[in-house]
């Protein structure tokens, strides 16, 4: 390898590190975490088998036998040979073997019946409590045992004697593992679950509409502040930048102060007899004008700047040709000006489409996909599933998939517009070669 | 250009337009200094109480401002330090090296443009667990710095591809090595964008919600987005005034290298990454 080559690779070193370890690490995860049912409930290291009430109710709808299930349930306390032992080093060898001759083999239901027994023995422990421990020995319960490995679990759940056939095993231990197993379910789930074909709707639609806004409201900005005398222009576009300079939280916060029911169009429209709402989240349709509205804006100041540039990049040579022969400013826009500025048009609605799918914050801030979940659109439904859920558990598993998603039309997007916007002259060779 | 047209339709369709955000604005910055009353629109009387908040936390259980404050300045700064540092030397290898992979590396970078945070932050959050460095402000700022970097070689290759070649091959016939060419010719002529992208990603940082939300959820590592945030949502008795002032100080560093370094940042900002 030449030089270059080394001196070339040394000097992107640092970022491919950065970027191995923050970008593609993570891809991949995300791709393996899809295939698992991890969630906050499971944990994300490894599990442990335990039998609790939940299993117990859950067992059944698993096709696990009934009357089987509730026995694992109980309290179970049997006379065998580990529990005489413990009873021997305990409570001495007279007892022990007194137990064993006269209840060996039996088995209690509830600790109860056994302190009965153990009372009639003659070499009984002295007080009432020292009896309910020595009845514990004998408890072969599993309920609310944590068994580090599979093993320990089978081996309990064979002490148990409940007659169970492999399959039956099988499930019970599959119902009883508490942390993450592999599974395809998830993508089942987004197939089938009408909340993921709503997030796709509220996607399209917000991608649509914003979309729209951005672009031609921008470039309404960028011509209306080309053709405005300098000063005017001026403080258009301080005015028109400002969504986009400030911090999200302030900018929501200041859209918050607005529309709540005690901000200011309510008093405003108080004046005319209207009453006061909350006109971000009143209805749908509020809360869809918001959305479209709040990240407009942003965008709309976005595309401000970049077709500013684009249109000062016109020869004005050709406006002042277009006058000269009578154009008018309309004309002048539609056949001078907007046939110049295909390619930026086309960049900012590639380039935006893009962001805006997978864009949530503004939305998390301001309607947090409400109401109801009608403007929770696909990322912010991935976001609500993995890391932020009011309901219950956080499904690591579920939302990975919903990210890879996202993942897959990112990269099939920037393929295409690599291809569209001529990434070959982007690549042009090095002029030096050593 | 003549003005064959009227301007005051334009300006004033553009005036009604506007009017929101200079509402939105121009009481940002008064109702920190004053108080009106429930249902008025007009304020009726001037106070500094709302400013309190920078000598004692607004409410019981809140973090102090300026350790706040100091965290954030930590996050932003040393993101825009790792960013501009990494992308100076990637940047310059995309733009005139020749190695191995580097149309791979290139269409790489611009393709992890197509990752945005959502689709890494579930995998991310549960790395930082696994590795301790959840809750931490350095998990944040090397998360932010990842995210950030695809963006800052971007921008470093655009502007090193602006320096003429002549300058390079000067240099390399009067017999210097392309590492020296580099340190002595061609880093002095993209200072500029080094401070642009600088500012920049400081900015990018500044403003951060989500990663910080997410990542470092507790007190200790709080940043004036999540501090602000947690106060909004805690809407025991939302107090707009407050909110505001908050607001206006977290964002007056923002307004302020705007200001200044206006033109520097409006050739990043054409580039900038948010929807």
């Amino acid at each position: 390898m030449r030089r270059a080559h080394l001196l070339g690779l040394g000097f992107m070193a640092p970022a491919l590190l950065i970027v191995c370890l923050f970008f593609l690490a993570p891809v991949i995860m995300t791709a393996v975490f899809s295939f698992t049912n991890m969630s906050s409930g499971t944990g994300i290291s490894g599990g442990a088998y335990e039998v609790t009430e939940k299993t117990v109710r859950r067992l059944p709808e698993h096709g696990f036998p009934e009357a089987k299930a509730e026995m694992l349930a109980q309290d179970v306390y049997r006379i065998d040979p580990a529990g005489l032992t413990a009873l021997g080093a305990g409570y001495g060898k007279a007892l022990a073997d007194e137990v064993g001759k006269s209840l060996s083999g039996k088995t209690f239901n509830g600790r109860r019946d056994l302190e009965r027994a153990l009372k009639k023995m003659k070499a009984r422990p002295r007080s009432i409590r020292e009896i309910k421990v020595a009845a514990d020995l004998f408890k072969r319960s599993v309920l609310n045992t944590r068994y580090e490995t599979e093993d320990a679990f089978v081996a309990a759940i064979t002490d148990l004697d409940l007659k169970l056939d492999t399959s039956e095993r099988a499930l019970l231990s599959k119902v009883a593992y508490t942390g993450w197993t592999w599974t395809t379910e998830n993508y089942e789930l987004i197939a089938t679950l009408p909340s993921t074909l709503r997030a796709a709707a509220n996607t399209l639609t917000y991608v649509g509409f914003t979309l729209a806004f951005n672009v031609g409201f921008g470039l309404f900005l960028a011509l209306a502040t080309f053709y405005l005398p300098g000063a005017q222009a001026a403080t258009f576009r301080a005015i028109w930048i400002l969504p986009r300079i400030l911090p999200p939280v302030i900018y929501i916060m200041m859209w918050k102060w607005l529309t709540w029911d005690t901000g200011f169009i309510s008093s405003f429209l108080s004046n005319f007899d209207v009453t006061p709402r909350n006109w971000m989240l009143h209805s749908d349709i509020n809360a869809w004008v918001s959305i479209v509205l709040i990240n407009g804006f942003v965008g709309a100041s976005l595309g401000m700047i970049l077709f500013s540039s684009a249109l000062r990049a016109i020869p004005s040579s050709m406006l002042y040709a277009s006058e000269v022969d009578g154009a008018s400013r309309l004309q002048q826009i539609w056949y001078i000006i907007l046939p110049q500025l295909r390619w930026p048009i086309l960049f900012t609605t590639a380039y935006q489409t893009l962001s805006l799918l997978t864009s949530f914050d503004y939305i998390y801030l301001s309607t947090d996909g409400g109401p109801g979940s009608s403007t929770e659109v696909w990322a912010l439904y991935t976001f609500h599933t993995a890391l932020n859920n009011y309901g219950g558990a956080l499904q690591y598993g579920l939302g990975a998939a919903l990210a890879l998603v996202l993942v897959v039309i990112g990269i099939a997007a920037s393929l295409v517009y690599l291809r569209l916007f001529n990434f070959d002259k982007l690549v042009a060779k090095p002029r030096i070669e050593q | 250009m003549t003005s064959n047209f009227k301007t005051w339709p334009v300006t004033l369709l553009l005036a009604v337009l506007s009017l929101p955000i200079v509402i939105m604005f121009a009481y940002l910055i008064v109702d920190t200094v004053t108080d009106t009353t429930a249902g008025s629109l007009i304020p009726d009387r001037f106070t500094l109480e709302h400013w309190r908040f920078l000598f004692e936390p607004p409410q019981t259980g809140r973090a102090d401002i300026w350790a706040v404050t100091l965290n954030t300045f930590l996050f932003a700064g040393s993101t825009s330090l790792i960013v501009v540092s990494v992308s100076v030397t990637s940047g310059y290898a995309l733009s005139r090296l020749n190695m191995p992979f580097r149309k791979f590396f290139l269409g790489g970078v611009l393709t992890l443009h197509a990752f945005p945070t959502v689709t890494l932050i579930i995998a991310i959050f549960l790395m930082l667990q696994m590795t301790g460095l959840y809750n931490t402000l350095i998990g944040v700022i090397l998360v932010k710095t990842a995210l950030e970097l695809p963006f800052g070689i971007w921008i470093m290759k655009g502007f090193y591809d602006t320096v003429p070649w002549e300058i390079e091959m000067a240099g390399i016939a009067d017999g210097a090595d392309r590492f020296t060419v580099w340190r002595k010719l061609v880093l002095p002529q993209v200072h500029p964008g080094l401070a642009a992208l600088g500012l920049f990603s400081f900015l990018s940082a500044w403003s951060e919600f989500i990663l910080p939300q997410v990542l470092a959820p507790d007190g200790a590592s709080q940043v004036l987005s999540t501090y602000m945030q947690n106060l909004i949502k805690d809407d025991r008795a939302p107090d707009f005034n407050l909110f505001k002032s908050v607001g206006l100080f977290y964002a007056l560093p923002v307004m302020t290298i705007y200001l200044i370094f206006n033109q520097k940042l409006m050739n990043i900002y054409g580039g900038g990454t948010k929807g």
